[in-house]
């Protein structure tokens, strides 16, 4: 009972911990799916250009939008809004642009069912050309049964 | 020069035409009449390489000695370029490259022509098939992108090559992967040739096999060039960056991988007959996309400098292979029915399967995500970026999971494998790679894990889910999967050795010698896997990179990683190619002087004074230290140095080193085995006649 209790002790305090750091894990979140502007080709977390005269901007936006909205996605609209749909480099989990993150899973799901479809295909196969050669021909039945005698193989 | 270019290009043109249309003619006759005529096509042709090496080298003359009359020339060279990037010229831009795409097509045209007498009938039809092809690319050549075109002016000097380009890798990395491209038609022609044949058995691969491994070669060979290429001149720190036609090279690379090991299903056991086809069918397609994406500039990338109209021609031949394809695979379809079933998902066969299936979903996954701005644009308007992040997440858990196979896959049997054989089989590397995993968290928790203190990490649980700590444990688990790939190669080798140890009655390195010499191809595509588990070891370091920006003044200290950058001397150069600052840094490395970095940034005098970046690297086997010259501070003029400390680079390159070591083994032929003369028996008799006596006798 006692080694009950830990084991679930351990995903509570996970679950808690998380509540805790939830919006320092958003920020992180976002800001690795946000460039930053000035055309240095980094992730705006990642941006340590001198002189960069958006990144600083940019990261306080970010935290200004975590803090007040709720939802990941509304804060990178409000992102692709101000600063143009490339700031966004990740696709969003929501409308239609979830499609591109459904597709490669859809892709390998659709794969694998084809796999086990082909798999099981071949195994009915393989046992009804069993069960047909077992009442094929008696004679070539007795040859192979004498074959398999003498050589034992 | 360029007048003798241009007709040769139309002989081509004419030649290939012959052998198109010939035959084809001859293919359907199957009489002696047929045979003339095939006979007429495959030394026309041959001829037609004979032509268009001309018309390149027609090209290659003008460009080296400054015909700035020719168009082409004009706008992709200038006097002051060094030699090698003159030669370089030829496939720098659009009507070039499609010229060295004729090129190599006729060329390896040629060579499969030479040795028709492998299979007659089957390589007569391959020929019409890359004649075919070959017609496309002579047409545009000719008439849509000709890279003949005269200037209507006089011009002193050219435009220049692009500054990207002007880097020793460029001299070699297109042509690398050209060849690849090019090389997937070859076992695309033949493919298609034994399905309108109806030809049995699998000759077919057989005759193939080596064409797709080279073309296979060339293709990682071009796309790891095109990687160090980025690495040392993007100046971004890093080598894949998942660029639109970095991508598309990648493409019939992952399509190509999958068909070389799904066909020896069909070698061994006689299945995946259908898949087969299809998968070279649609990795020739995709090297056909490839060179869409490189020259149509359909998505934004690095290799803007390729962007042009010829999008749609590209499109027309892919629909019409497609159909070509179908159309063929629909009429003889019966004739690919496998031989055997899978009579067990514990065996070397489903491994293959799972590896085709994983390799298929990367590629789907890079494709979508690739083409998925176009798609955004067709449906909402507007273009969705889709960069590195989205194909991290995607691609890394699949290449794991390749990974895994990769181990998995050599110890499992054809047709079934027993419990016991996977308990003997798997123990030792599965117990090797669980100690290296635990090696790595006892010594170095911290790093693999992200955050300093174990209390720390507990306390940042949520954010280790996110992107940048995940990268770690990926990281982690690429060594454990690696370990345990390189214990399985080991036994492999060893287990092996020992037999033929025990039968030569020798030791145990020359044992291993002979095993390798007996199946080149099996035990080339271990050192193959070998290499691609060195290389995701060096990928894996990736989770490890820092990087820092600063401006510096002579005497000013840089800190990254273990190093610290002085700024010793600020200087400026200029030539008749280029104006460049550079700075000289020296680099000491806990307290201790290693070396003097030169970071430098090119001003191209006549590319309008364009600036490019000549990245300082110093590399060790543990780690890069990667310095570029950003700029200048334009309020006080001090320069701005960037470095990063990248661990691990240099295994992805000795990675791609093995894998070319690998395939190279595996290309070259058995050794015939040594077999013993038995005495031929001779009737007692008849060794009466000859006054002999048998065995024994007398004693």
């Amino acid at each position: 009972m006692r080694r009950l209790a830990k084991l679930l002790l351990l995903p509570c305090l996970v679950v808690l911990l998380m509540g805790a750091d939830n919006q320092e894990a958003r920020y992180q979140n976002l800001g690795g799916k946000i460039m930053c502007s000035c055309g240095c080709a980094q992730m705006l977390l990642k941006c340590n250009h001198v002189g960069c005269p958006n990144s600083d901007r940019m990261i306080r936006e970010l935290r200004a939008n975590v803090q007040s909205t709720g939802n990941d996605e509304e804060v990178l609209n409000w992102f692709r809004r101000k600063w143009g749909v490339t700031a966004v480099v990740e696709p969003s989990t929501h409308g239609f642009e979830l499609v591109a993150w459904i597709l490669p899973v859809a892709a390998l799901g659709v794969g694998l069912l084809l796999v086990i479809l082909l798999v099981r295909n071949w195994k009915l196969r393989t046992a009804s050309v069993a069960a047909a050669d077992v009442n094929l021909d008696p004679e070539l039945e007795a040859l192979r049964a004498r074959a398999h005698r003498e050589t034992e193989i | 020069m360029p007048l003798l270019g241009s007709f040769c290009l139309k002989f081509a043109l004419a030649l290939t035409v012959y052998c198109f249309a010939v035959g084809i003619v001859a293919v359907a006759r199957k009489d002696r009449i047929g045979n003339v005529l095939g006979e007429t096509a495959r030394r026309a042709g041959m001829a037609s390489f004979a032509a268009v090496f001309l018309a390149a080298g027609a090209l290659v003359y003008a460009a080296m000695t400054d015909d700035f009359s020719v168009a082409y020339v004009m706008h992709h060279s200038n006097r002051a370029l060094p030699g090698p990037y003159k030669f370089a010229v030829l496939w720098s831009g659009q009507e070039g490259s499609i010229l060295f795409w004729a090129l190599l097509l006729s060329g390896y045209g040629f060579v499969l022509r030479l040795r028709h007498k492998i299979d007659q009938r089957l390589v007569a039809t391959a020929s019409v098939i890359l004649a075919g092809v070959q017609v496309f690319f002579l047409i545009l050549a000719n008439f849509v992108a000709n890279p003949f075109g005269m200037m209507d002016r006089v011009v002193a000097d050219g435009a220049g090559l692009n500054i990207l380009l002007q880097y020793p890798e460029m001299v070699i990395h297109p042509p690398m992967l050209y060849l690849g491209y090019v090389g997937v038609s070859v076992p695309f022609a033949f493919a298609l040739a034994a399905l309108i044949n109806r030809y049995p058995g699998e000759k077919w691969i057989h005759i193939t096999r080596r064409w797709t491994m080279v073309a296979w070669l060339f293709l990682t060979f071009g796309i790891s060039l095109g990687a160090h290429w980025a690495y040392g001149v993007l100046g971004w720190g890093g080598y894949w960056g998942w660029d639109p036609v970095e991508n598309a090279s990648f493409f019939p690379w992952i399509t190509g991988t999958a068909f070389l090991h799904s066909v020896m299903m069909q070698e061994k056991r006689g299945m995946m007959k259908v898949w087969n086809v299809w998968l070279i069918f649609i990795t020739f397609m995709l090297s056909i996309l490839g060179t869409l994406l490189t020259r149509a500039g359909l998505v934004s990338s690095v290799h803007a400098f390729a962007q042009s109209s010829i999008g749609p021609w590209f499109t027309t031949l892919l629909g019409i292979i497609f159909a070509v394809c179908l159309f063929f695979y629909i009429k003889n379809r019966d004739h690919l029915r496998s031989e055997n079933r899978l009579e067990s998902l514990v065996s070397r066969e489903s491994s293959f399967l799972f590896n085709n299936l994983l390799l298929l979903a990367a590629m789907f996954a890079i494709l979508s995500g690739t083409l998925f701005p176009i798609l955004s644009e067709a449906v909402r308007g507007y273009k969705i970026t889709v960069g590195a992040p989205f194909f991290n997440k995607i691609t890394i858990p699949i290449g794991l999971l390749l990974l895994f196979l990769t181990g998995v896959g050599p110890l499992l049997a054809w047709r079934s494998t027993s419990v016991g054989s996977i308990r003997r089989n798997f123990t030792w590397p599965a117990l090797f790679a669980a100690l290296v995993g635990i090696v790595l968290v006892a010594f170095n928790l911290p790093a693999w894990l992200g955050v300093g203190q174990f209390d720390a990490w507990l306390k940042l649980l949520p954010a280790w889910f996110a992107a940048i700590e995940l990268a770690k444990f990926y990281s982690w688990l690429a060594f454990v999967l690696g370990a345990m790939v390189i214990a399985t190669i080991a036994s492999e080798f060893l287990r092996g050795g020992r037999v033929l140890q025990g039968k030569l009655n020798t030791n145990i390195a020359f044992a291993m010698y002979h095993l390798m010499r007996r199946n080149m191809r099996r035990y080339g595509g271990y050192v193959v896997h070998l290499g691609v588990v060195v290389l995701i070891i060096g990928v894996a370091g990736l989770a490890f990179n820092q990087d820092h920006e600063q401006e510096m003044a002579r005497g000013d200290k840089l800190a990254v990683g273990h190093y610290v950058l002085v700024g010793q001397e600020y200087t400026q150069d200029d030539n008749a190619n280029y104006a460049s600052d550079a700075a000289l840094l020296d680099v000491y490395k806990d307290g201790k002087y290693l070396v003097t970095l030169n970071p430098e940034l090119r001003s191209y005098k006549a590319n309008g004074g364009q600036t490019d970046h000549k990245v300082a690297i110093r590399s060790t086997l543990l780690e890069d230290l990667y310095v570029i010259y950003e700029g200048k501070n334009p309020d006080n003029g001090h320069p701005i140095i960037k470095a990063f400390v990248n661990p691990l680079v240099s295994w992805v390159w000795i990675g791609v080193l093995t894998i070319t070591f690998g395939t190279g083994l595996a290309l070259v032929p058995n050794a015939e085995r040594v077999t013993a003369q038995v005495p031929r028996a001779v009737p007692i008799a008849a060794m009466d006649d000859q006054g002999m006596q048998p065995a024994g006798a007398g004693k």
